[in-house]
């Protein structure tokens, strides 16, 4: 029996539809208080004074923290970010002081009780304002602060800058025959988990270490934000991570942890829970980086593109969370999967007094791609190439060099995108059923990396009655990893699936695991658990021709039977460990699967550090019906294909194509934080829409597979690459249907009308512009 | 304080509770049926959608007070001893679920609708879930789930 290629039940559906899957907030701990959190109103101001006197005494009020008490700092790659604002804040949300109390409603009543003193300073709220001379400074004190060895501006508001050349600039641009400039935004979007930030703190006076429940992407990295930030050693900060309900890159830092951390302090012994209120998860947490991005391609008469040059400007928010590695990597998905011999990018990012930016379900790439496609688009029109074509013409395949010169494996790029045009029934036109109408469709591709080098460790055992145990720190955050890994688990062994379990993560047993992110845990979770699997079943099948009396080299197993070549079935698994009764008998195995040593990295002396251990594909092709009055655009039809390596549970990966697409049409067309002097305006389900059933095109899901060397059965990763080609499928098809091209998102009804407008003047004076 | 009885899956409860109490707080805190989720807490996502009396109602905009005398089904009692109902097994079947976080309250929508209209067509369908929001993007098993536990004809 093999379960890997099936379409198995999701191990968690049980749970999760009788109502027993525990999420954070479902934790109660005896003893256990509720904290909220004071925020700022100002975007920019110098913290003057904080009195928590009145708050102390307040009725059920049992600690109360300013950033004073706890006066640390955190940060992924900067050390920016203070748990409760110690002498200034740097967005309208920010946390400056919190109340733990018995019941939430104390809790918030005493919040009133707290009196600060603000001294409002010049907020920057625009990242182009923010590169000014004179802006004022977020973080003045940048230059000291801990971080990484990424390259900063001192005494100014860059706090990331990156480079990359490949090629020869001048030549690419001088061997075309035309080029391209153009000017893209891609907006600020919040991740909207249905699960908002929750955490229950504990502080453990006897060790001075905390015991944390929280619900994160990330443990390891979690537990090492905190550790560090709070001068810990490992055994100081334990993460246990239940269900995460939604993440989709947003639960990588510390959010409702810092709170519930600084909280606990307050309160030794007694645990502290923090969940944030909708409001302050869509105004206070974490958003997609908005990005200003303009692209400059060379191109020849036949289509062929000669050189491109990506400029990003990241508007990074208060503190750079874990956004650096977005300006640092995210640029690279600008080129897409094509060829392209000479390729630059500049990439920076900024402080502006907004709500902190970070990883959003495609780090940097939705952002990239939005440019990339839409410019693909914008040149074939010009050079009257039908779009399908010239990226096909231009499509990276297996065995070409990538931008770094690394040798592209496992990809099958072509395929994602004839599979989708075919499906859309590229280059034929349905009639409209009214004149107010217009349809039209639209072709995107994208290219993902995945973060490298990385690695997964995890360790199987089995206990006596056969039941197998993996621990590995991966927590479930719904995109069905511990299905796909409890399959590549039960093959690897050779037991049932039935058999194999996923443990929630706990950091005080589990072993070391990369974050659940960037695409990755398939792969490399996965080939840990490969590795580890074979090893339990050479274990088993020696400890079971030692007990037989048969060489173990005659022996195999599957699905728990352990059979003899020749003979057949000898004996069970459970029966076999059963033999050592109250003796007691635990089969255990551990591994590790780490990129950073393969032979796949190789690249171009100097660009290595540009390398991935594999490539995710996928490309959508969309028809959209726009009501040309209204300027109402609605998706009628999506034909969406990831190249996925090797399907573990094809439901799964139809799961992450079709909540990709969801997504992706809610980001293009529904979603928009507005603002207004630093205050998002729209802090509820009510005025930031997300998309409903009732908006639901149809999906055509197609999964292509590919062969990649290392990938453990088969398999890449699915989770991101699912949501990027969505918002440039629909700007292209917005384009087929009535020839406006919209440069910026959101594309909302009356950023089309005005376009049309705009149009239908420039017409009137006989300038026949092409609206790109 | 006030005092309320309600029936919470076929069990019979009294309390001493708060006037401004919700439903959703009454099951999640005094009875422990978390299965119903606070998302939003102003009736805007429908993660905690229970049936009162058989019609769907986002416990966090309905007073326990207001549940007085009346039935209340959450996730927790659809499935009998723990073997999942027509709904549930079919969101397991067809993949319905992502995080899980909405589930409850798309299966408890799926049910409310199916006891009343045996037979939905798709629009009626989405209507009768368009009131529960998933980040997820389950929405196209969602669907699938629904025509195959309607399939079924156990509401016929």
């Amino acid at each position: 029996m093999s379960y890997v290629g099936e379409r198995v039940a999701r191990i968690d559906a049980a749970e999760k539809v009788t109502g027993g899957a525990v999420f954070g907030s479902d934790i109660t701990l005896p003893g256990m208080l509720h904290g909220a959190v004071l925020r700022s109103p100002y975007p920019h101001a110098r913290l003057v004074g904080v009195d928590t006197s009145r708050a102390e005494q307040a009725p059920g009020v049992r600690g109360v923290s300013a950033g004073r008490d706890f006066p640390f700092t955190f940060g992924a790659s900067i050390k920016d970010q203070p748990f409760l604002a110690i002498d200034r804040v740097r967005f309208v949300g920010e946390p400056v002081a919190a109340v733990a109390a018995d019941s939430e409603l104390q809790a918030q009543e005493a919040l009133d009780l707290i009196t600060v003193h603000y001294e409002e300073l010049p907020a920057v709220l625009d990242p182009w304002q923010a590169l000014a001379q004179d802006a004022p400074l977020l973080h003045p004190d940048l230059h000291t602060y801990e971080r990484g060895r990424h390259e900063i501006v001192p005494h100014s508001n860059i706090n990331t800058v990156a480079r990359y050349v490949h090629g020869d600039m001048e030549e690419g641009f001088r061997s075309a025959d035309l080029l391209f400039e153009d000017e893209f935004f891609a907006h600020a979007l919040s991740h909207a988990a249905m699960e908002t930030h929750t955490a229950t703190a504990q502080y453990r006076p006897a060790d001075h270490g905390y015991t944390l429940w929280v619900s994160t992407d990330r443990p390891f990295q979690m537990r090492s934000e905190l550790a560090t930030a709070l001068g810990l050693s490992s055994d100081q900060v334990r993460l246990i991570v239940g269900y995460v309900g939604g993440s989709f890159g947003g639960k990588n830092t510390l959010v409702a942890e810092a709170a519930a951390v600084a909280l606990a302090r307050k309160v030794p012994g007694r645990p502290v829970r923090v969940e944030l209120s909708r409001e302050e998860d869509l105004v206070a947490s974490q958003i997609r980086m908005p990005a200003f991005i303009k692209l400059k391609t060379g191109v020849r008469r036949d289509g062929t593109l000669t050189a491109r040059r990506a400029e990003f400007l990241w508007d990074g928010g208060a503190y750079a969370s874990n956004a650096v590695g977005i300006a640092i990597r995210g640029p690279k998905a600008a080129f897409g999967p094509y060829r392209i011999p000479n390729v630059e990018y500049y990439s920076r990012m900024v402080y502006t007094n907004k709500e902190p930016t970070g990883s959003y379900r495609g780090y940097g790439t939705t952002q990239a791609a939005w440019a990339c496609e839409s410019q693909m688009d914008i040149i074939a029109h010009r050079l009257a190439i039908d779009p399908l074509h010239l990226r096909l013409r231009n499509g990276l395949q297996e065995g070409d060099p990538w931008i770094n010169g690394q040798i592209m494996h496992g990809i099958n790029a072509r395929e994602t995108i004839e599979l989708v045009a075919s499906e859309i029934e590229w280059g034929t036109i349905d009639r409209a059923p009214a004149p107010h109408l217009r349809r039209g469709k639209g072709i995107a591709t994208m290219i993902k990396e995945t973060a490298t080098p990385t690695s997964s460790n995890v360790v199987i055992k089995v206990e006596q009655d056969g039941k197998v145990v993996v621990l590995c720190a991966a927590p479930e955050i719904g995109a069905g990893q511990a299905t796909v890994l409890s399959q590549m688990a039960a093959d690897a062994i050779g037991v049932p699936l039935a058999a194999v379990s996923l443990p929630a993560t706990d950091t005080a047993t589990a072993p070391y695991n990369g974050p659940v992110a960037s695409s990755r845990t398939t792969y490399h979770v996965g080939n840990a658990i490969q590795l580890a699997g074979l090893e339990i079943r050479r274990r088993a099948l020696a400890l079971a021709g030692r007990v037989l009396g048969i060489d173990a080299d005659l022996l195999d197993m599957n699905d728990g039977v352990i059979t003899e070549r020749g003979v057949g079935p000898r004996a069970n698994l459970r029966d076999l460990l059963g033999t050592f009764g109250s003796e007691g008998y635990s089969l255990v195995a551990e591994a590790r699967y780490s990129s950073a040593d393969s032979p796949l990295l190789k690249a171009d002396p100097g660009c290595e550090w540009v390398s991935t251990i594999f490539w995710m594909i996928a490309s959508q092709a969309v028809e959209v019906e726009v009501d040309v009055e209204t300027g109402t655009v609605r998706v009628l039809k999506v034909a969406a294909a990831a190249d996925v390596g090797r399907a573990i549970n094809p439901t799964a990966c139809e799961q992450q194509i079709e909540g990709g697409v969801v997504m992706g049409v809610s980001n293009t067309l529904f979603e928009e934080l507005t603002m207004e002097d630093g205050r998002i305006q729209n802090g509820s389900f009510t005025d930031y829409k997300l998309a409903t059933i009732q908006d639901l095109p149809e999906i055509v899901p197609i999964i292509v597979e590919s062969d990649h060397p290392e990938a453990p059965f088969g398999a890449k990763g699915i989770g991101e690459p699912a949501a990027a080609a969505t918002a440039p499928a629909i700007a292209n098809a917005l384009f087929d249907a009535i020839g406006i091209r919209i440069k910026d998102l959101p594309i909302t009804s009356v950023k089309v009308l005005d376009a049309i407008e705009a149009k239908r003047v420039d017409e009137a004076h006989g300038d026949d512009l092409a609206l790109d | 304080m006030i005092r309320v009885a309600l029936t919470v899956n076929k069990v019979r409860h009294e309390a001493e509770v708060e006037p401004n109490l919700t439903l959703l707080e009454f099951l999640r805190e005094a009875l422990y049926l978390t299965g119903a989720k606070e998302s939003c807490g102003v009736g805007e996502c429908g993660t905690c959608l229970v049936l009162v009396d058989g019609h769907p109602v986002n416990s966090c905009l309905m007073l326990v007070a207001d549940a007085n005398g009346r039935e209340v089904e959450t996730i927790e009692g659809l499935a009998n001893e723990g073997e999942p109902n027509t709904v549930q097994a079919a969101f397991i079947e067809t993949g319905a679920i992502q995080c899980g976080y909405c589930t409850p309250a798309m299966v408890l929508a799926a049910e409310a609708l199916l006891r009343a209209n045996p037979n939905p067509d798709p629009s009626q369908v989405r209507e009768a879930l368009a009131g529960v929001l998933c980040r997820c993007g389950s929405y196209p098993k969602v669907l699938d789930a629904v025509r195959t536990a309607a399939a079924k004809g156990v509401h016929q």
